[in-house]
C-alpha cells in the first residue's frame, strides 16, 4: 500500500489507565490521517503486553510507539501531538470495593471537618482573637464588652462569607465556572506524579525506547510480535 | 452621644466582616495550597469526591469558629473528645508534614548529605520523632 506523502497525527494523554492485558495502540493515542483505513488498522496494533503477575505500569516513549507505526508502514510521516511519554497502568476491571471506597471517603470527611474546624480554632488562639475583640471593642465604644457583642457575630459570618468565596462553591451550586482550588491543586498534584514517574523510569533506564533490547531493559512487558 | 454609639456600632460590624473574609481567605488558602487535602485524597483514590471535601472543610471552618467564639457546652463524652483528639492529630499530622514538604526540607537533606537510601528511615524517624515530641510537651505541661 502507497502511503508516501500520508501523515499521521498522533496526540495522547500522559497518564493512560487500561482494562485489558494487551495495550493497544488505540488504547494509548487519538489518531488521524488522510487516508481512514490507516487510523483503523493502526488501532488495533498492539504496543504491549501486561505480564500476569509483577509491575502492571510501564512508561513508553513515543519514540517505542512511532517504531511499532513504522513497522506496519515504513513511509508513514508521523506527528506527535500529544506527550512524548506515556504512562499505561493496567487496572483490572470490576477490583473497585464500593463498601471499602465508602469508609475511606467518610475517613476523610471526618479528617477535614474536624482538621479544618481545629485550624480556625488554633489560628484564633494563637492570634489571640478574645483579647483583640474586647481591646476593638473598648477602643470603639469607651467600655469594657460584656458577654458577646456584634463583633463576634460579624466575625463569625465574614468568615463564613469568606471560606464560600474561597471555595467558590457550596454544595453542587458553584459561584462561578472556575474550577475550585482543591481540583486545580489535585490536578497539580497528579502532575508532579506523573513527571516523577517518567522520569524515575527514563533515570532507571526502564522506560520502553527505542534502541534498547528488551532483556536489558528491565520492563519485559513489551510484546513486539 | 446615641448617634456616635450606633457609627461605632457599625464600625465593629464591618471590622468583624472583613477580618473574617481575610482570615478566612489566608488560612484556607494555607490549608489548600500545602495540598493536605488533595494528599489525603490521592491516597485514598477518592479524587472525584473533592467537591465534597471542600464543602466539609468549609462546613469545619465555619463550626469551628462559632464554637470558639462562642464557646458552645456540648454534653461530657469522652468517645467524642477522643475521637476529636485523633482526626484533629491525623489533619495536623499532614499539615506538619506538607509544610516541610513545601519548604522543600526532605529534597535538600537529602541532597546535602547523600542521604537516598535512607529516605524511609528519615520518613518513620520524623513520624516517631514527632509523635515523641507531642507526648513530652503534653506530659510535661508545657
Amino acid at each position: 500500500m502507497s502511503v508516501a506523502n500520508e501523515t499521521l497525527y498522533i496526540k495522547g494523554e500522559q497518564s493512560v489507565e487500561v482494562q485489558t492485558r494487551d495495550v493497544r495502540l488505540g488504547d494509548l493515542v487519538a489518531m488521524e490521517c488522510g487516508q481512514q483505513n490507516i487510523v483503523s488498522k493502526l488501532k488495533t496494533l498492539k504496543i504491549l503486553k501486561m505480564p500476569e503477575k509483577g509491575q502492571h505500569r510501564f512508561v513508553i516513549s513515543v519514540l517505542k510507539i512511532i517504531e511499532c507505526i513504522h513497522k506496519e508502514y515504513p513511509n508513514l510521516e508521523i506527528q506527535n501531538l500529544g506527550s512524548p511519554d506515556f504512562i499505561v497502568t493496567y487496572e483490572a476491571r470490576g477490583k473497585k470495593n464500593k463498601f471499602l471506597e465508602g469508609c475511606k471517603i467518610v475517613l476523610v470527611v471526618i479528617t477535614t471537618f474536624i482538621g479544618a474546624a481545629f485550624a480556625i480554632m488554633t489560628f484564633n488562639n494563637d492570634s489571640g482573637i478574645t483579647t483583640l475583640f474586647d481591646q476593638i471593642y473598648e477602643a470603639l465604644m469607651g467600655s469594657p464588652k460584656e458577654g458577646f457583642s456584634i463583633l463576634e457575630l460579624s466575625y463569625s459570618i465574614g468568615i463564613i462569607v469568606g471560606i464560600l468565596v474561597f471555595f467558590n462553591h457550596f454544595g453542587k451550586k458553584k459561584f462561578s465556572v472556575d474550577p475550585t482550588p482543591i481540583e486545580v491543586e489535585m490536578r497539580l498534584y497528579e502532575k508532579d506524579i506523573q513527571t516523577t514517574l517518567i522520569e524515575n523510569y527514563s533515570r532507571k533506564g526502564q522506560e520502553l525506547d527505542v534502541g534498547k533490547s528488551d532483556s536489558k531493559s528491565g520492563s519485559s512487558g513489551g510484546d513486539r510480535s | 452621644m446615641w448617634g456616635n454609639q450606633i457609627l461605632n456600632q457599625v464600625l465593629l460590624v464591618v471590622i468583624g466582616l472583613s477580618s473574617g473574609v481575610v482570615v478566612a481567605g489566608g488560612l484556607f488558602g494555607f490549608i489548600v495550597s500545602l495540598g493536605v487535602v488533595s494528599d489525603l485524597a490521592d491516597r485514598t483514590h477518592t479524587g472525584h469526591m473533592v467537591l465534597l471535601y471542600e464543602d466539609i472543610i468549609a462546613l469545619g471552618g465555619i463550626v469551628g469558629n462559632l464554637w470558639y467564639v462562642y464557646q458552645f457546652q456540648f454534653g461530657e463524652s469522652v468517645v467524642m473528645l477522643g475521637i476529636f483528639g485523633l482526626f484533629a492529630g491525623i489533619f495536623v499530622g499532614c499539615w506538619t508534614m506538607a509544610i516541610a514538604e513545601i519548604l522543600n526540607v526532605f529534597p535538600i537533606f537529602i541532597r546535602r548529605g547523600k542521604l537516598v537510601r535512607a529516605v524511609p528511615y528519615i520518613i518513620l524517624g520524623l513520624a516517631i520523632g514527632k509523635g515523641a515530641g507531642n507526648l513530652i510537651y503534653f506530659i510535661l505541661g508545657w
